[in-house]
């Protein structure tokens, strides 16, 4: 992704803003779509599955980054593995001490943010072969745009399965709600949809 | 008898109404990926079988007989991914080694399957369902692996079918298979409270 | 000798990264714990406390008492200001429309009326069994309404009701429309737990007629 020898200011925003839409890590890359799915009944939990995963994100691309020149190759996914796993226990810690009802709500999906493929991806395309700065900065525009699509995602189905947003009404009380868009059914048409949208937006400015 | 019934149930319930896949958003990645023609779908499927099994059996004696006896429950979910990625290696090497016919048909999906959320999916849920018996964690790992297999099956012959359908640009690939999948879930919601 | 030499020339940043990682969540882990096993205590207090509003604290009153087929909940006494049993609370379970439903329930001191309940946890199909969770008298969702106050014994799920019959307090219960599965399970998860319950608190002379 860069050399070494001079990132400037210019890589540095192009890395940033690539998360946010080019490389947007669910709908160019279609990564981490069990989170997306499962966890977007709602703004809230989506929201905190996205900030959870930008801390792991930066923590392990940290890690990574320096550790970069010392690994191992045949050793080097079991590494970012472990790193993950530590990080995201101790996300889970911070959770279930400072939020623990949204913990509850999130349930399981806490811990696979270990097996989302975005980190591990990351961890091996970017920050293994990148210096500190330019890591963090990928981190930080992969998870803002995990966490935006989240928050579409998710204000979409809670708009039309409750009638509000982050638990404020929006709709008026003459609507009535959609049910199957908090169920499964919901969650796996509003993403299909979503994808064909990005897909002809893509490709009108291409 | 008693016990029996509570394991047929227990796998039924796992394979039809807490279907892995359409209610609990589990293995989506592989499920996109490689469901375009079925015998790849089967394939993946019994690699999956295979691997939630022996991972699901192998975690949960690892949660009760020695994590939750030292009281080392925080590092639960370190030792569970690295349990999943021992298993997958050591499931690779015995099948190359001694089933080399099995592991030309479905060997080169064993690699992906570390990063399956489905596994680790399933070692957490069997974990959060409290599940007192090793038996019932043996056929709960089962069933999943056949539930997953099954919902990758379906899909693959819906989209072999679709391949021939007029579907809009663009829609074509991922979008529409997840609208495909978001019906299939619709459908398999018709079987909840099949058992109370 | 060379073969140790080699292996742990080859994984040594594996071996310290992982006695590194395992400090670093030692560490969080003690300075979190006690926080997180608070929370967990405080969640079934404030159900308990939304249900007896009076209450200052809950005393653990009969711990593990055996409902049939081999659960055990426990029984927790209110304690008023004056350090009176104001009511009990417990914490039933049961299978519901999908998956297993959990409610607080609390009865009054005297064990003769139902307080109420609250869902501790629940799956319920949402907009039709997930309304067993919700609590607001008057509208047109009037399932939890119609426990406050109703004879502490077996309750009876009725599916017809005009609004007198929902409004008089006693042990029928109209059910939710469309969500018959879900009415039936909190129903039978009361039938079930009540009985011995009582049984066990008149047996240790926990409830006593100046209560």
């Amino acid at each position: 992704m860069a050399d070494e020898s001079q990132p400037t200011t210019a890589l540095y925003k192009q890395t940033l803003l690539a998360g946010l839409w080019r490389e947007n890590p669910v709908f160019r890359l279609l990564l981490g779509m069990c989170p997306t799915l499962a966890v977007t009944a709602a703004v809230k939990p989506a929201f905190t599955m996205g900030c959870c995963v930008i801390f792991v994100l930066v923590c392990s691309n940290i890690i990574v980054s320096l550790m970069r020149n010392l690994l191992k190759p045949h050793l080097r996914i079991l590494m970012f593995t472990l790193t993950i796993a530590t990080f995201v226990t101790i996300a889970d810690l911070f959770l279930k001490a400072f939020v623990p009802r949204m913990s509850e709500t999130l349930g399981p999906y806490v811990p696979l943010i270990i097996v989302n493929c975005i980190i591990i991806c990351r961890a091996e395309a970017c920050a293994s072969k990148n210096p500190l700065l330019v890591s963090i900065i990928d981190a930080l525009g992969m998870g803002a745009g995990f966490t935006l699509t989240l928050c579409v995602l998710a204000s979409i189905r809670e708009l039309l399965s409750t009638g509000m947003i982050f638990e404020v009404q929006v709709m008026p009380d003459a609507f009535v709600p959609w049910a199957a868009m908090s169920m499964p059914v919901g969650a796996f048409i509003t993403l299909g949809l979503l994808l064909g949208l990005v897909n002809i937006i893509s490709r009108s400015r291409s | 008898m008693d016990m029996v019934t509570t394991l047929l149930l227990a796998f039924i319930s796992i394979v039809i109404i807490n279907n892995l896949v359409f209610t609990k958003f589990l293995g989506i990645c592989p499920y996109l990926g490689v469901s375009g023609r079925i015998d790849m779908a089967f394939g993946m499927g019994m690699a999956v079988t295979f691997v939630v099994t022996l991972s699901g059996t192998m975690t949960w004696m690892i949660d009760n007989w020695i994590l939750m006896k030292l009281g080392l429950e925080v590092t639960r979910y370190v030792c569970f991914i690295l349990v999943i990625a021992g298993a997958v290696q050591l499931v690779e090497m015995y099948v190359r080694k001694f089933f080399p016919s099995l592991y030309d048909s479905f060997g080169i999906f064993l690699p992906l399957i570390t990063t399956n959320c489905a596994i680790l999916g399933l070692c957490l849920f069997i974990n959060l369902w409290e599940v007192d018996s090793l038996i019932e964690a043996v056929v709960l790992s089962f069933g999943a692996g056949i539930g997953f297999t099954m919902a990758i099956c379906i899909m693959a012959g819906i989209r072999e079918n679709l391949n021939l359908a007029d579907v809009p640009d663009c829609l074509k690939g991922a979008p529409i298979t997840l609208i495909t999948a978001g019906l299939l879930a619709l459908a398999f919601m018709g079987f909840a409270g099949m058992i109370r | 000798m060379s073969k140790i030499k080699h292996f742990i020339e080859q994984s040594w940043l594996l071996i310290v990264a992982s006695f590194a990682f395992g400090l670093l969540i030692a560490v969080a882990d003690a300075s979190l714990d006690a926080r997180i096993k608070q929370n967990e205590k405080d969640k079934l207090n404030n159900m308990m406390k939304s249900l007896i509003a009076d209450a200052k604290d809950f005393q653990l009153a009969i711990d593990q008492v055996q409902i049939e087929d081999a659960t055990t909940t426990d029984v927790y006494k209110a304690v008023g200001k004056d350090g009176a049993g104001i009511g009990f609370a417990f914490v039933g379970a049961g299978g519901g429309f999908a998956d297993k439903i959990k409610l607080v329930i609390a009865v009054d001191g005297r064990c003769e009326k139902f307080l109420g309940f609250k869902v501790l946890s629940s799956n319920e199909t949402p907009g039709f069994g997930s309304k067993i969770a919700i609590d607001k008298p008057d509208s047109d969702v009037d399932f939890v309404d119609q426990f406050k106050g109703a004879p502490a014994g077996e309750v009876e799920l009725i599916k017809t009701g005009r609004l007198d019959v929902i409004r008089k307090i006693d042990s029928q219960i109209v059910a939710i429309s469309r969500a018959t599965v879900s009415s039936e399970a909190v129903v039978r998860i009361f039938n079930t737990y009540t009985e011995e319950i009582k049984k066990q608190l008149q047996q240790k002379g926990l409830i006593s007629d100046g209560g």
